[in-house]
């Protein structure tokens, strides 16, 4: 089953990359990529969200053309290029650790990228680049003179030089501290947007999966589970491993009848109709707790967080996470009662094996 | 490309040195000769000529086998052996070309193979050398064989690789049969003789204490005793007849393969010129084979030479081959 | 059927991995010219076989198993074993002087240590001949007529000097890689220093004394320079005679193929060893280095093991060098001939040396960025000219031309061709590291910007190399520059080097005249040795 989201905005725009049946093994051990398929449109930004080891860097790559897929194809503008050298591909790629040349400056790696402008029209264009990743006056300074942010800039703009028809981000963010993470975020999510290219981004860190891209895949040991909006992605995740890598939440076993389903926590209402035993995904802010003399919870843990309270509660031999708004007035050991004040989110996982991802994630 | 244009022309400078190196030369001689004394008079002769000659140094017998495994496609023009018995196996292998006549007519039956294909450029004697210090008259050996007894335990040197000593073992073969050779052979290595490369090191042998007495040729000593006075180092011969005192030539032959016979006839010609006779006996200490040279006051007259040497024919020499095995089989290579 | 086509597809695929590894397919542009590399490592190796086997069974059995290869074993195995006590009794206290020691000048003595790198074998050789004899320096100088220095103890003295600098090396980093909180737990667990030393101590410099025993022994069983001319009957002297003495190549295979068993039993030897004390320190934190010794009773016994260690590794070929050149130097005319054999040598060795870095090149990159079984096992082939005893290499080479490629007979091509196969290892040593150093993903970056291969290598590649190939070049030019027994057999007619000219007048006793061409290459050397001061970046 190929997965495509955003259907309503399919027909404006062309596809821009399209993988089919991508798979790959390294030295006849598992597969590392398992029977991928996904859509890329022209403009938008598809971030391959997971844990480390699920393929999505592998995947990277066999888009760029660094590893040759065992089986499966890729398509760049409908033209199929799976068995294309990558200098004959015209895929721009950005490393985790930007793989600037040191022994060249910063005009000098900005211009190797653009090999098919006449030399005469280069020094033309480096200005405008400079301007656009704002390191005019850093033109002469090689490679090691200048900080991470700033080399990310470079490798950035000596990709865009070459003018890809895709942009491939690998974990663009991971080597600059956390400071200077989210300002960085911004201007080149900017910055891509007004160039228009279409990009793939590989990351582990679902802050940067959500705000980041248009589309968000999540991928587990070779497989996409789950691929849609950053909302779609956080509100309805389709199953337990989609929705705990995307924060906290909590995994209960409810008997749905329709809407209604009776957990232990009680009676509350699911986003989709079913009948029988499913897992439900209630977020801990979606939990209510509050102090109750008669209640059969204990809190177990506080966290004050600032902004919020973070609460773990052991209700009938079961824990759960609830998020409380900034009071944060109960105590350790306070006995309290739990509500459900959200719909739940029904999981396609087996309701006997939750954490099963074979099963539960889409094939 | 500024980086590729470098790496070509380095390259280029690289092909254009080597293709420098390999140009084509004049004369290639094989000498089995030594480069002190062979050096000189190649000098000369390209002096007198303007023919440059490539000299590849080595042992006798290692350059007659090399020219043998050669064969039609050799580089050598000529070969310049130490003993006649190298010589001979050449011309019957049939790899030697005809000289002309006039190059050996008139010299004496011992300087020439019969056939014409090689020539003598010089005689010498076998002779053995001892320390003036270490050794009693009385210890002097009668015989070759003699030294095979204790008494000469570790005293005596050899070069079992060298050209002469390997032509004096083929004509003990001659003279004797290979069963006593082979087992005087194996008699000299149970003696723990001392090994060297060649005649010159086995007398320096002698003066630096290393060995007391050494089987070589006559001319060695003189180029020491000539400078140096005291040089604790004497020479003489086995009883007369014995195989130990062999008189042996040195021969010059041109290959029939060579593209060049007319400068390498000239090259045998001048090694027979007055001139270079006359360096041979000065200067090497050597016999002449042609009339016509102050003879060398160092050297013992060839009436007494003669007198010592067992009687053989050096044509009979030729079965190198066989010597090598039986060397082989003494253990001495 | 299909169970055939999918056991034979299963075939195929893992063929296919074996070839290619599981990543992507190695450019064949790179794949072929290694393969030929690789190939041609072989060529010595069957060249060698093929000749031995020429002989019928009869000469067979006389030749295998005379009496004669049986001395030529033990006089090769005492060497080895002389050669490698003797440099242990050098190496091992002077590296414990100079790590965990209070001596004074311990860099300087470190340095020093090093040096006689740069005296080969055969100049080592040189000067002690020069020391005894009626014309020696001694005689000469204090008429004392000392007899000459030459046979078991001649090679084994000049053998030990020239190398055990390198086992100097291997102890001095392993002890000051040893952990000191080792020692000091074990004293706190009550063991004297008797079993500490034999316990703790002993163990973790067994790894580094046996990797420089290996690279020693080698070395040793391969010499022919210092054994020639000592006269001592090892295997590669008794080979060098057959060759020029006697020239029986068929014997003379067999002798080879003798020497290359016994250097091959003593690789697994030290391989079987080795692997079964694998001693990496188990545990974080870095190394803590031992408080170093107070030498009091025992400085001037230091001090005279200082000067008969370096006085006679460094000292002695120094002066002896000095007194040939300066006190009864040779005639001027030989010191003009310097610049031209110089100038020789280095026409092939700077062939030799780029031809090597080229070639080394495939097989490097292919490893580092392709490795797939058949890649790594091409990539080992290149050790076989390193192993292969010189002057087994160089025989095989003769054969070779003399059977298959004649038009290669006597050129210096041939000569080029033997050195580049002997030191492929020495010029792939730091291109490998350069190619281990320079990302993957800058060629990733250059590719994915649209630049081929071979553009790739220009612009990004090579200038990461750079160093990695000029190193390569220098260590395997200075390599040819002091080799002699290869030089020896392939040199064509009429060509020259600084070490046969050292080696041919040696032999002659012309050491005047020998000694301005041994003090070119001392000096010469001298520049590799700065380069292995170097990358020991702590002296």
């Amino acid at each position: 089953m190929k997965v495509q989201a955003n259907e309503n905005r399919a027909a404006e725009r062309t596809e821009q990359i399209r993988v089919e049946g991508l798979s790959k093994s390294f030295g006849g051990g598992d597969r590392v990529v398992d029977d991928l398929s996904f859509t890329v449109l022209q403009g938008d930004i598809l971030a391959l969200l997971g844990p480390s080891g699920c393929g999505k860097t592998t995947t990277l790559r066999m888009i760029a053309g660094f590893e040759t897929p065992d089986a499966g194809d890729i398509f760049l503008h409908g033209r199929k290029v799976t068995n294309l050298s990558p200098q004959k591909r015209n895929i721009g790629i950005v490393f985790q650790d930007y793989a600037l040349f040191p022994h060249m400056r910063v005009d000098e790696n900005i211009m190797f990228g653009m090999r098919l402008i006449p030399p005469a029209e280069r020094a033309a264009r480096i200005d405008k680049w400079l301007d656009l990743v704002a390191l005019r006056g850093l033109e002469k300074r090689y490679p090691h003179q200048l900080s991470g942010g700033q080399q990310q800039r470079v490798a950035l703009a000596r990709t865009l030089a070459a003018e890809p028809d895709l942009l491939l981000l690998d974990e663009p963010f991971s080597n600059l501290d956390a400071a200077l993470r989210n300002t960085t975020r911004n201007e080149m999510r900017q910055l891509i947007k007004e160039t228009g290219v279409t990009v793939i981004l590989v990351t582990h860190d679902q802050a940067e999966a959500l705000t980041f891209a248009d589309q968000v895949g999540m991928m587990s040991e070779g497989r996409l589970c789950q691929l849609g909006t950053p909302e779609q992605i956080y509100q309805q995740p389709q199953n337990a491993l989609v929705a705990e890598f995307l924060g906290h939440t909590n995994l209960i076993l409810a008997e749905l009848d329709g809407k209604i389903a009776k957990t232990p926590l009680g009676t509350m209402t699911t986003t989709v109709q079913k009948h029988g035993t499913y897992w439900v995904s209630v977020r801990p802010e979606h939990l209510e707790v509050v102090s109750d003399p008669e209640g059969e919870g204990r809190i177990m843990t506080r966290e004050f967080r600032g902004p919020d309270c973070y609460y773990e509660v052991e209700y009938r031999g079961q824990e759960y996470k609830v998020l409380s708004p900034f009071y944060c007035t109960l105590n350790m050991g306070e006995p309290v009662s739990l509500r459900i004040i959200h719909p739940g989110v029904v999981l396609k996982d087996d309701p006997d094996c939750p954490r099963c991802p074979v099963v539960s994630c889409v094939r | 490309m500024k980086l590729f244009t470098w790496y070509v022309s380095v390259i280029s400078v690289c092909l254009v040195v080597l293709t420098g190196m390999a140009q084509a030369s004049e004369l290639t001689l094989y000498s089995g000769r030594g480069e002190a004394f062979v050096k000189p008079i190649i000098e000369q002769f390209q002096r007198d000529t303007g023919i440059k000659v490539n000299v590849r140094y080595g042992d006798t017998a290692q350059l007659a086998v090399l020219i043998q495994e050669e064969g039609q496609r050799s580089p050598a023009d000529l070969f310049w052996g130490q003993d006649a018995g190298a010589m001979g196996a050449l011309a019957n292998a049939g790899i030697l070309a005809t000289l002309p006549q006039d190059v050996y007519v008139g010299l004496p039956d011992i300087y020439t193979s019969a056939t014409g294909q090689w020539v003598a450029t010089s005689g010498r004697a076998r002779v053995v050398a001892y320390s003036t210090t270490r050794v009693k008259q009385e210890e002097l050996p009668q015989s070759v064989f003699d030294l095979t007894r204790p008494e000469y335990r570790g005293r005596v040197a050899i070069p079992p690789t060298n050209g002469s000593f390997q032509a004096f073992v083929t004509a003990m073969r001659v003279l004797h049969g290979d069963a006593r050779t082979l087992e005087w052979l194996e008699g000299l290595k149970a003696n723990q003789p001392k090994i060297f490369r060649n005649n010159t090191t086995s007398v320096a042998g002698i003066a630096d204490g290393e060995a007391d007495f050494a089987l070589v040729n006559n001319y060695y000593l003189p180029r020491f005793t000539a400078t140096d006075k005291d040089y604790p180092v004497a020479q003489t011969f086995f009883a007369d007849g014995d195989v130990g005192n062999l008189v042996n030539v040195a021969g010059i032959a041109v290959l029939k393969t060579s593209k060049q016979q007319n400068a390498a006839v000239q090259l045998v010609r001048f090694l027979l010129s007055p001139a270079a006779q006359q360096y041979f006996t000065t200067v090497a200490n050597e016999y002449a084979v042609t009339p016509n040279v102050i003879s060398n006051p160092d050297l013992t007259d060839t009436k007494v030479v003669l007198q010592a040497a067992p009687k053989i024919n050096l044509d009979q020499l030729a079965d190198l081959e066989g010597t090598l095995n039986l060397l082989r089989r003494a253990g001495h290579l | 059927m299909t169970g055939y086509n999918e056991l034979m597809q299963y075939q195929i695929g893992l063929m296919r991995k074996w070839i290619f590894g599981a990543g992507r397919k190695a450019p064949p542009s790179l794949l072929v010219p290694a393969l030929v590399v690789a190939a041609a490592m072989f060529v010595p190796l069957v060249y060698l076989v093929a000749r031995a086997m020429q002989a019928d069974r009869q000469q067979l059995v006389t030749l295998v198993f005379s009496s004669r290869n049986l001395e030529l074993l033990i006089n090769t195995l005492l060497l080895t074993g002389g050669v490698l006590a003797i440099g242990t009794f050098l190496s091992l206290p002077l590296a414990w002087l100079v790590t965990r020691t209070t001596l004074p000048w311990r860099r300087l003595v470190t340095v020093l240590a090093v040096v006689p790198l740069a005296i080969p074998g055969y100049v080592m050789a040189y000067a002690l001949m020069g020391i005894g004899g009626r014309y020696g320096v001694a005689a000469r100088l204090f008429d004392l007529q000392i007899p000459n220095i030459q046979g078991y103890w001649g090679a084994v003295i000049a053998l030990a000097l020239y190398t055990f600098p390198y086992l100097f090396l291997n102890l001095r980093a392993a002890l000051l890689g040893l952990d000191s909180s080792l020692e000091e737990s074990a004293r706190s667990l009550g063991y004297s220093n008797m079993q500490i030393v034999r316990k703790v101590i002993f163990p973790h410099l067994l790894p580094g004394l046996l990797a420089g025993y290996l690279v020693v022994g080698l070395y040793v069983m391969g010499d022919f320079g210092a054994i020639a001319l000592m006269r001592y009957e090892a295997f590669s002297f008794a080979i060098y005679n057959q060759y020029a003495g006697a020239f029986d190549r068929i014997y003379a295979a067999w002798l080879s193929i003798m020497l290359l068993a016994l250097a091959l039993s003593f690789v697994v030897m030290e391989i079987f060893v080795l692997r079964r004390r694998r001693l990496a320190s188990v545990g974080s934190g870095s190394i803590r280095p031992a408080k170093p010794a107070v030498l009091k009773k025992l400085l001037p016994v230091a001090i005279l093991y200082l000067i008969v260690v370096l006085g006679s590794s460094v000292l002695l070929p120094v002066l002896m060098l000095a007194y040939w050149l300066v006190l009864a130097p040779p005639d001027i005319s030989i010191f003009l001939q310097v610049p031209w054999t110089f100038v020789s040598s280095a026409s092939a060795a700077l062939p030799a040396a780029l031809l090597a870095v080229v070639l080394a090149f495939p097989l490097c990159y292919l490893a580092a960025r392709y490795p797939s079984p058949l890649i790594i096992w091409m990539e080992r082939s290149a050790y076989i000219g390193y192993a292969l005893p010189p002057l087994t290499l160089a025989l095989a080479m003769v054969f070779f031309a003399l059977q298959t490629a004649f038009f290669l007979y006597q050129t210096i091509f041939l000569l080029i061709v033997a050195w580049t196969i002997a030191t492929l290892v020495l010029a792939m040593g730091p291109i490998r590291s350069a190619i281990l150093q320079a990302r993957p993903n800058l060629e990733e970056a250059s590719w994915s910007l649209g630049y081929g291969p071979i553009a790739t290598f220009f612009y990004v590649l090579l200038p990461r190399l750079r160093r990695g190939i000029i190193a390569g070049i220098v260590l395997v030019f200075l390599f040819c520059m002091k080799e002699l027994p290869i030089t020896l057999l392939l040199s064509p007619t009429g060509f020259n080097t600084l070490a046969v000219s050292v080696f041919t007048r040696t032999v002659e006793g012309m050491m005047a005249e020998a000694a301005p061409f041994a003090a070119a290459i001392v000096l010469f050397s001298g520049i590799s040795v700065g380069m292995i001061l170097r990358r020991e970046k702590a002296l």
